[in-house]
């Protein structure tokens, strides 16, 4: 029997509605009826922009500005559907394999699920929580990033503390790369989700991109009421969701239980019992974490292999962030005992994780301890820090991006971890005498992340610091540090002869008629990585003493400056042959055709040339 | 009896129930803008409200209407740098801290600063210079909150005569205060006055007080006698009749700055310093003319 189903569309009412302090939320509504052998309730569909960004990991533009920063994801588009390089977009702070080439980049964890691509995400609040049937990205430059959306049960405008948050993947891919960088709206075909929510994520990659993509405004599109199966296509039931979603990290390793009689003592595990204990554990390397947790739970023997602390001596929770629980960390904390690098990036958050299933970890894992990553953990307190520094003190390397709700004082504990040699803080709330406290203490460091540290009063000081004490320096990130004075610079680059890699972008009181850059350019002949965006006086000089004195340079961002010409960064490409990258956006004297002309002559050079119109 | 008390009842019920809507009724300003461009281009709206190098913006929230005028500093031409793009490029980014929300309506300066500072935060390396002039109307408390850095500026008219005005802000002659980003190495040349520097004011408006926003190319050229002559001339509310009456204030002032026989305000202001001169002063003329009304959806 066919079914016949007719839809009509009514548009009841079109009424701009002022809401939220940022943008308006526009609300369509359009009557579907449809009818089949009995009649069905007509469902009306709400179309939103978001009412708030909520949360996000990074972003390009500095905090409290609306010029390429996260919030502008909020509300009605502003540039679509023009496409171009513009204040009024979203953008993230990092593109392309650029970052991961550089030296303080750490190695990937091992056993990452093949499926997780993400690198950055950003949550979405939206007035009326629906039944999502649509979501669209207005992406304005360089798309094809999005690599998976989600949808929560929790409303975070409710008053409520959160309860029962469930996470839906709505839909997922693998990065992609559009073959030009001109707008498009991205409106993937999303899964049909059994519950109501208003909040959203999206998870990006843009390792394929050859600039930063920018996102002008999400749309969500869905139903009021719960939608009757009929009306949409039957949802394809994935049997590993069944699974996943109750039992799996919520009861990550769950006490193994012994089936079957245990009268028989027989080793009865056929040709397992033959293989060489250390083959196993190598097979056992390959698996993701969930399998082997569902592994151990198949016979004696697999439970002692995949309960062997040897398989753990990497974790990496970061993909499972949507179900990590203090449950899930109490039951792996008995296997990780040789733990020595461990990723919580964005776990934990809506209570997920609390202080104390996190210092019983720590307390149970620590001691090995050489890497810790706790990027966008914001469960993270001043208690958790002290138990840190007391559980720790191997540790090397420690990653606080984005724990911007980290109270000031908490940062005082990590002078205690006296042999770090990594430490990422871009955008924290760390103040002055606590980066001077963990610089007197942690001689040992070589990357140093102090990107939009907006509480740091005097970077002249931190520099000073730097060269008394960092002798070993080998990369810092001084992204938007905003008094740092080419007398800071000069101490820099004096005490810390090993750097290579030396982020400066944004920093507007570096003045090049100071010599400031030249000077650099002689101190540090290993220089890699240069990032000098949007320091308006950039010069000819300067190119050329880059050109001559330093050779190894592969990394070069001019961002913005009406100084330099062709000239010169023809003496730059021809004296560094090393050079992968050199961003000359907006440098006024240098146009399209100079770009390609460059780009013919020096080829295995990406120049990098944005554009807003 | 029982009607006598009925009746005071319904009377007193009345007053104050009149008395409460007056004074919980939000006001708000009904806008029209026009104006000249200095080589003769109309007033068409380029790029959103710029006329030559003078630019305006007309932004509403939930809580304030704000107006704003830039004039851009024409000497930059001189250097290959084009003034409309820094006065457009600020009135744009004001409108936009306003629509959302970026803002306070009692401290006008705020937007100021803010919205500099936002000009400094764009990848594009912008130059040039420019006066500004806030206005703001905080909705629920019918207070007009003003700041104004360089020579525009605004008045208030109320019953046929200016009740405020702003005061114009001149380093020397012909040089008004100024926001300004310098080329790197001319920070000490050119001129670069703080957001801070600028004029703030606050006071009460009533219903029906006419508010013109401009820039100097009417000040210059029309003295208040003639504005209020064309003032007079309003009658209604609406939208039309205020554009209209923008455009005739324009015009006019346009007119005046190309007779040379006129003793514009401007070159009343030379003779009184001792330069001999006479006519008008041709220049970009910006001319945002506002009625507070009662708020309306």
């Amino acid at each position: 029997m066919l079914t016949l189903l007719s839809m009509f569309y009514y548009i009841c009412l079109r009424r701009r509605s002022r809401s939220g302090t940022r943008g308006e939320a526009l609300t369509s509504r359009r009557a579907v009826e449809s009818g089949q052998r009995a009649v069905l309730p007509v469902s009306v569909e709400v179309e939103q922009y978001a009412k708030e960004v909520l949360d996000f990991s990074s972003h390009y533009g500095s905090e409290n500005s609306m010029s390429y920063t996260m919030w502008n994801l909020a509300g009605v588009p502003n540039v679509y559907p023009s496409s171009g390089d513009f204040t009024q977009t979203a953008v993230f702070r990092a593109y392309g394999t650029w970052w991961e080439q550089c030296a303080s980049a750490p190695p990937p964890f091992r056993r990452t699920p093949k499926g997780f691509y993400s690198q950055d995400y950003i949550e979405l609040g939206f007035e009326e929580p629906v039944y999502p049937t649509t979501v669209e990205v207005l992406e304005t430059y360089y798309p094809g990033a999005i690599v998976q959306i989600l949808a929560c049960s929790h409303n975070p405008f409710s008053q409520n503390p959160p309860t029962d948050v469930r996470w839906e993947v709505l839909w997922s891919g693998e990065p992609t790369k559009v073959l030009t960088p001109q707008a498009r709206q991205f409106s993937p075909n999303i899964k049909h989700i059994s519950f109501p929510t208003n909040l959203l994520r999206l998870e990006v990659n843009s390792s394929l991109l050859d600039y930063y993509t920018e996102l002008d405004a999400v749309i969500l599109r869905g139903v009021k009421e719960r939608p009757m199966l009929a009306l949409y296509k039957m949802p394809v039931i994935d049997i590993s969701d069944l699974s996943d979603s109750e039992e799996e990290l919520s009861d990550l390793g769950g006490p193994f239980r012994q089936g079957g009689d245990g009268k028989h003592q027989r080793t009865g595990n056929g040709y397992f019992d033959k293989l060489p204990y250390e083959l196993i554990q190598l097979i056992l390397s390959h698996l993701t974490l969930p399998d082997l947790c569902r592994l151990a739970q198949s016979c004696k023997l697999l439970h002692q292999h995949c309960c062997d602390p040897l398989q753990y001596t990497q974790l990496s929770l970061q993909p499972y962030w949507a179900r990590l629980s203090d449950a899930s960390l109490g039951h792996l904390q008995s296997r990780c005992t040789l733990l020595q690098r461990l990723n919580l990036s964005w776990t934990g958050n809506r209570s997920a994780l609390t202080l104390t299933g996190f210092s019983s970890f720590m307390k149970a894992c620590g001691l090995s301890l050489v890497c810790l990553e706790l990027s966008c953990c914001h469960f993270l307190n001043d208690a958790c820090l002290e138990v840190i520094s007391q559980t720790c003190p191997e540790l090397q390397e420690l990653n606080l991006s984005s724990c911007d709700r980290l109270h000031p004082q908490a940062f005082t504990h990590i002078s205690k971890l006296t042999r770090l040699r990594r430490l990422v803080l871009y955008r924290t709330k760390i103040e002055q005498t606590a980066i001077l406290s963990i610089l007197t203490f942690c001689i040992e460091l070589r990357h140093l992340n102090l990107g939009s540290c907006v509480r740091i009063e005097d970077y002249d000081v931190v520099a000073s610091m730097l060269a008394a004490r960092c002798r070993s320096l080998c990369s810092v990130d001084l992204w938007r540090c905003r008094n740092l004075t080419d007398r800071g610079l000069a101490e820099l680059v004096s005490g810390c002869r090993m750097l290579e890699e030396l982020d400066l972008g944004w920093c507007p009181t570096l003045q090049s008629s100071t010599g400031c850059f030249q000077h650099l350019a002689r101190s540090l002949p290993r220089l890699r990585k240069l990032f000098l965006t949007a320091n308006r006086t950039v010069c000819d000089s300067d190119i050329e003493e880059l050109a001559a004195s330093c050779p190894s340079l592969q990394h070069l961002d001019i961002l913005g400056t009406r100084l330099v010409s062709a000239a010169s960064l023809k003496k730059l490409l021809q004296s560094c042959p090393r050079l992968l990258l050199l961003d000359v956006s907006f440098c006024s004297q240098i146009d399209m055709r100079v770009v390609q002309e460059l780009c013919g002559l020096f080829p295995n050079v990406a120049i990098k040339k944005s554009f807003t119109q | 009896m029982l009607s006598v008390l009925s009746y005071g009842r319904l009377v007193a019920r009345a007053v104050l129930g009149g008395l409460s809507q007056t004074d919980g009724r939000d006001y708000s300003l009904i806008t029209a803008s026009y104006g000249y461009g200095k080589d003769f281009r109309k007033g068409i709206l380029k790029k959103g409200m710029c006329y030559g190098d003078d630019a305006c913006f007309i932004a509403r929230h939930r809580t304030a209407d704000v107006l704003g005028v830039a004039d851009g500093v024409g000497g930059w031409r001189d250097y290959g740098v084009d003034p409309s793009q820094f006065s457009a490029t600020l009135m744009r980014t004001c409108e936009r801290l306003v629509k959302e929300g970026r803002f306070t309506p009692s401290y006008p300066v705020g937007i100021l600063t803010s919205g500099y500072y936002e000009l400094l935060q764009n990848k594009v390396p912008l130059l040039g210079s420019s006066t500004a002039c806030i206005v703001v109307l905080d909705r629920r408390s019918h207070r007009l909150h003003t700041c104004n850095l360089g020579d525009s500026g605004f008045l208030v008219v109320r019953g046929g005569e200016v009740v405020h005005r702003s005061d114009e802000q001149q380093h020397y002659f012909n040089t008004p205060f100024q926001l300004s980003i310098a080329p790197p190495g001319a920070e000490g040349v050119v001129l670069s006055d703080s957001p801070e520097a600028a004029d703030s004011s606050s006071f009460d408006v009533q219903l029906g007080d006419i508010i013109l926003t401009a820039t100097d190319g009417l000040f210059d050229n029309m003295p208040d006698y003639m504005i209020l002559q064309e003032l007079k001339k309003l009658k209604t509310t609406n939208y039309d009749s205020i554009l209209q009456t923008a455009q005739s204030i324009a015009k006019q002032a346009h007119d005046l700055a190309y007779d040379p026989n006129y003793m514009s305000p401007f070159a009343q202001f030379a003779c009184d310093n001792g330069l001999n001169v006479r006519g008008g002063k041709p220049d970009d003329i910006t001319v945002l003319l506002s009625i507070v009304a009662e708020y309306t959806d």
